[in-house]
């Protein structure tokens, strides 16, 4: 029986009044959605600044220099077009516990994709586990998100997360900075926050989702235990009571707390998703209240 | 200490199956359980010790323990443990007092039915105020006056609201009852105990069950000396229908032979009487003949009277014989003369045909050849009227038609033969649907019946002027349609006077046992069975019952008591007379509550102690996340 779509077009139509916002100004063209602190080739007077050997003629204000007799350039604001990136984790950890974060990543990517498609956004979406997979970029109205439901829909998970290597060839693939949304669960036995600061410094914007479902956070065994990890196929047997498990979600939430002091640290936004709530509420509810969408 | 609801071995055997069911689950819950998870990076944050290979099975045996203590309270509160001896339990007694129609029998001042009852209220004094007693009054039919009941004075006053019935008694019947109250109760069964005489029916006298180990009678005197009427019947004679056949029945129920006389009243004046003797244990029939038309009560009155006067009188109603007014308007009566006069209980009278009224008319109507100015009122032969007076419209009229056949599936064709009649001048009508196309030649019906609120038959040509006037088909015709608009002419009466109780009645072989209704008084229908030829049905209460089967009325007037017909034969090893009880049940003491509450609690300490953990983790993992709200920088 072939999967049925990840998204309703009913909450399709609900998304089309969002626009995805960043907060970083970046370099580009005009025919973006978010103004710029760098002046550009706009319609809206910024600031004047002096004349220098080269700038453009057409800029220089006339006025001011018949009456203070020196050469003073206009700026204006501009509202640059911004590529958008998104990375989905298709690692084995995300199909643990049934697969449900996975589902729940691959929903989050299309409905931001859709709604980065109905304001003319260039997405690009590319899937990661050890290394950076084939994407596909999209662009240029609603109608071209056909594909991307099919490119998701043909997503496996394998492999085991590697963020460094991740983060290495996406900066020497993409060299203009923009928006870069990271769907996954992190939970990569390596730091992964390392490459998440290279990323920031290197001048992305960082834009971290969290998906975790809720036997990630808070597992409810008690008791032996015979441990497997999906990725790495490790395994550990221990005796988990009541206090164990207290601690793990402290320790789950202080991993969680220093993903969102890397990502706040660098100008970026963190939004942790728990799969047990319903994507419509994470869209209009998590995303909008942290600025991500609006 | 003891059960009250299993046996040790019952008990036993449930609560190893608990046990080890909880064992096995236990263990399940906490075997070890191999997980994928999706990072162990958090287990080792854990600092939880690992697992040792040698594990414990049993790790939290306070909690199994405690689980296992629960579940043993609970079971000994279902099975309802008990201090005490099993025997120091109350017990319910069912109080059989007989109520059925000789308990009205005089016993010198007294009746037996307020010596029963004295005897029942004494034996309800003796029991413990700790044990229950149950009031069933037994006549034909076994009703219970209280459940099991400890109040004396609810008892007392059900047993002085006791009366006789109409009925004899059943006493197999209300033993079965009452071991059937003991078993489904929640006591220790107690004594059943009988109060009254004993005198039963001969059904009952053969009790195929075993009797009651615990059986206990209280006997009344017995008074024997009694005569009685056990059933009159009357009918019509076949000879003449004016006279009525009357049977009576008489039985000695004494030890002596007794010289009666049954003397019979008919509204009120001297119809006859017969002077007999009638041997002791035996019964006599008496024949009488009484000539009348008119309708009336009959009363058979057995003199003279004895101990027990309701079964010396006997009043039956006689209905009048039915008759039929037959009016015919013609100008030529001798040609209906012969068939119309032929039949009993017709009164003819002919008039001509410028004698009519429509509003004078009374019964049945002839109208011979003419057209009435108004219609008549009732119901109507028509023949061979003007074609535009016949109430059934005329297709066309023939002249010498050849009769072809008669109709075959109704009964006003019933015996009616003709071949090669000639029909001299007929009309052939166009008949509606639901008519009845009495006879028909080739070309279509020439004598119509139709039915409605007024019956109608039309005949298209005159009988008696045709070749029909020589044929015997031609006064069954008219017989077959007097039976048909007045069958109550041709009804067969009976009347019968006898006891409430079973009632069996013999059908004729004619009679469809589907067509069969039998009546109260009032219309309302009684249940009835039929087994062959054979129909019985009940009446608890004296009345009257009319039962209906085709063309034949039979009428019981149930007045007469049942009576019984043999004395019950009390086994040798029934206790006899009041008993004298231990007051015991004071000693057993329930727990169950106290066991439930233990039990309830135990389950409550270990989901405190060891199961809320996992209600809260369950409760956590339903509940959404905190989703972190990520700091806001704002753009520069």
């Amino acid at each position: 029986m072939p999967p049925g779509p990840l998204l309703e077009r009913q909450f399709l139509e609900k998304l089309e009044r969002l626009t995805i916002h960043w907060q970083k100004s970046f370099n580009g063209l005009v025919g973006g959605h978010n103004s710029s602190r760098f002046a550009g080739g706009g319609q809206e007077f910024l600031d004047h600044r002096h004349f220098h050997h080269g700038d453009d003629l057409r800029a220089v204000n006339w006025r001011a220099y018949l009456r203070l007799e020196k050469l003073f350039l206009k700026m204006f604001q501009v509202e640059p077009r911004v590529p958008v990136r998104m990375l989905v984790d298709t690692s084995e950890s995300m199909n643990s516990e049934g697969g449900l974060k996975y589902v729940y990543a691959r929903k989050l990517a299309a409905a931001l994709c859709y709604v980065g498609l109905v304001r003319l956004d260039t997405i690009t979406l590319q899937p990661f586990s050890s290394r950076l997979g084939e994407g596909i970029r999209c662009g240029g109205g609603r109608h071209r998100f056909s594909p991307v439901m099919e490119y998701l829909n043909g997503l496996q998970t394998e492999g085991r997360t590697n963020f460094l290597e991740v983060a290495r060839q996406f900066i020497s693939a993409h060299a203009q900075r923009g928006l870069l949304i990271i769907i996954s669960d992190f939970l990569d036995d390596s730091d992964c926050e390392r490459p998440l600061q290279h990323l920031a410094e290197f001048g992305h914007e960082l834009l971290l989702a969290q998906v975790w479902s809720e036997e990630d956070r808070i597992p409810p065994w008690v008791g032996d235990l015979d441990l497997v990890d999906a990725e790495t196929e490790t395994r550990l047997r221990l005796q988990f009571d009541e206090s164990a498990r207290q601690q793990y979600t402290r320790a789950f939430d202080a991993y969680a707390g220093s993903l969102q002091q890397v990502a706040m640290r660098n100008g970026g936004r963190y939004v942790g998703i728990s799969t047990a709530m319903p994507i419509e509420d994470i869209i209009f509810g998590s995303l909008v209240r942290s600025r991500v969408i609006a | 200490m003891y059960f009250l609801n299993l046996s040790l071995v019952q008990f036993l055997t449930l609560f190893g199956a608990v046990s080890v069911t909880m064992v096995l689950l236990y263990l399940l819950g906490r075997s070890r359980r191999k997980q994928v998870v999706a990072t162990l990076r958090f287990w080792v944050a854990s600092e939880q010790p690992p697992a040792v290979h040698k594990r414990k099975r049993i790790q939290q045996p306070l909690s199994l323990i405690l689980q296992l203590v629960s579940m043993l309270l609970l079971l000994l509160a279902i099975a309802q443990l008990r201090f005490g001896a099993p025997m120091a339990t109350p017990r319910d007694h069912v109080l059989i007092l007989d109520t059925s129609a000789w308990m009205s029998a005089a016993n010198g001042s007294r009746t037996l039915m307020d010596e029963a009852r004295e005897k029942a209220m004494a034996y309800v004094r003796t029991v413990p105020a700790s044990e229950h007693v149950m009031l069933v009054r037994a006549d034909a039919l076994t009703l219970p006056a209280t459940a099991f009941e400890s109040n004396r004075a609810k008892l007392e006053q059900a047993i002085a609201r006791s009366t006789p019935g109409a009925t004899a008694l059943n006493i197999e019947q209300a033993l079965a009852f009452a071991r059937q109250a003991q078993a489904l109760g929640s006591g220790r069964p107690g004594e059943i105990v009988y109060v009254g005489p004993g005198r039963v029916t001969a059904e009952s006298r053969l009790i195929s069950a075993p009797l009651p180990k615990n059986l206990r009678v209280l006997e009344t005197s017995d008074a024997t000396d009694n005569c009685g009427l056990r059933k009159i019947g009357v009918r019509r004679s076949a000879a003449d229908p004016e006279v009525w056949d009357i049977y009576a029945s008489v039985r000695n129920y004494g030890t002596a032979p007794k010289s009666l006389t049954l003397v019979l009243r008919f509204g009120g004046t001297p119809a006859g009487g017969h002077r007999f003797t009638v041997p002791p244990g035996s019964e006599r029939e008496i024949a009488f003949a009484w000539r009348t038309r008119a309708a009336g009560l009959l009363e058979a009155t057995l003199l003279p009277h004895d101990r027990f006067p309701e079964d010396d009188h006997a009043i039956l109603e006689l209905p009048p014989l039915p008759s039929l007014n037959l009016t015919v308007y013609s100008n030529e009566p001798d040609l209906l003369r012969p068939a119309v006069t032929a039949i009993p209980h017709v009164n003819a009278t002919f008039r001509r045909v410028e004698e009519y009224r429509a509003e004078a008319t009374n019964g049945l109507v002839i109208l011979d050849r003419f057209r009435p100015p108004q219609p008549p009122k009732g119901d109507a032969i028509w023949i061979d009227p003007p074609a535009g007076a016949s109430p059934i419209p005329v297709r066309t009229r023939l002249e010498g038609a050849p009769f072809d056949h008669w109709c075959s599936d109704d009964a006003l064709c019933a015996g009616l033969r003709a071949k090669d009649l000639r029909l001299g001048s007929t009309y052939v009508f166009e008949s509606a649907p639901d008519d009845i196309k009495i006879g028909q030649v080739r070309e279509g019906p020439v004598i119509v019946a139709r039915a409605g609120k007024n019956k109608t038959v039309v005949f298209g040509f005159h009988p008696g002027l045709s070749d029909l006037r020589y044929e015997l088909a031609t006064p069954l015709l008219f017989g077959n349609i007097l039976r048909w608009m007045a069958p109550e002419l041709f009804r067969r009466s009976a009347v019968a006077a006898g006891s409430a109780g079973t009632v069996t009645m013999q059908l004729d072989p004619d009679i469809r046992p589907e067509g069969v209704r039998v009546l109260q008084q009032d219309g309302s229908p009684v249940p009835f069975t039929t087994r062959g030829r054979t129909l019985r049905f009940f009446s608890g209460t004296p009345g009257t019952v009319r039962v209906l089967a085709a063309e034949r009325e039979t009428v019981y007037s149930l007045t007469l008591p049942e009576l019984w017909d043999s004395k019950w034969e009390v086994p040798g090893g029934a206790r006899r007379g009041l008993p004298v009880f231990r007051e015991t049940a004071s000693l057993s003491r329930d727990l169950w509550q106290v066991l439930a509450v233990l039990g309830g609690l135990g389950l409550l300490l270990e989901w405190l102690l060891f199961g809320r953990a996992e209600g809260r983790v369950r409760r956590l993992a339903a509940r959404p996340a905190i989703l972190r709200r990520p700091g806001v920088r704002k753009a520069s």
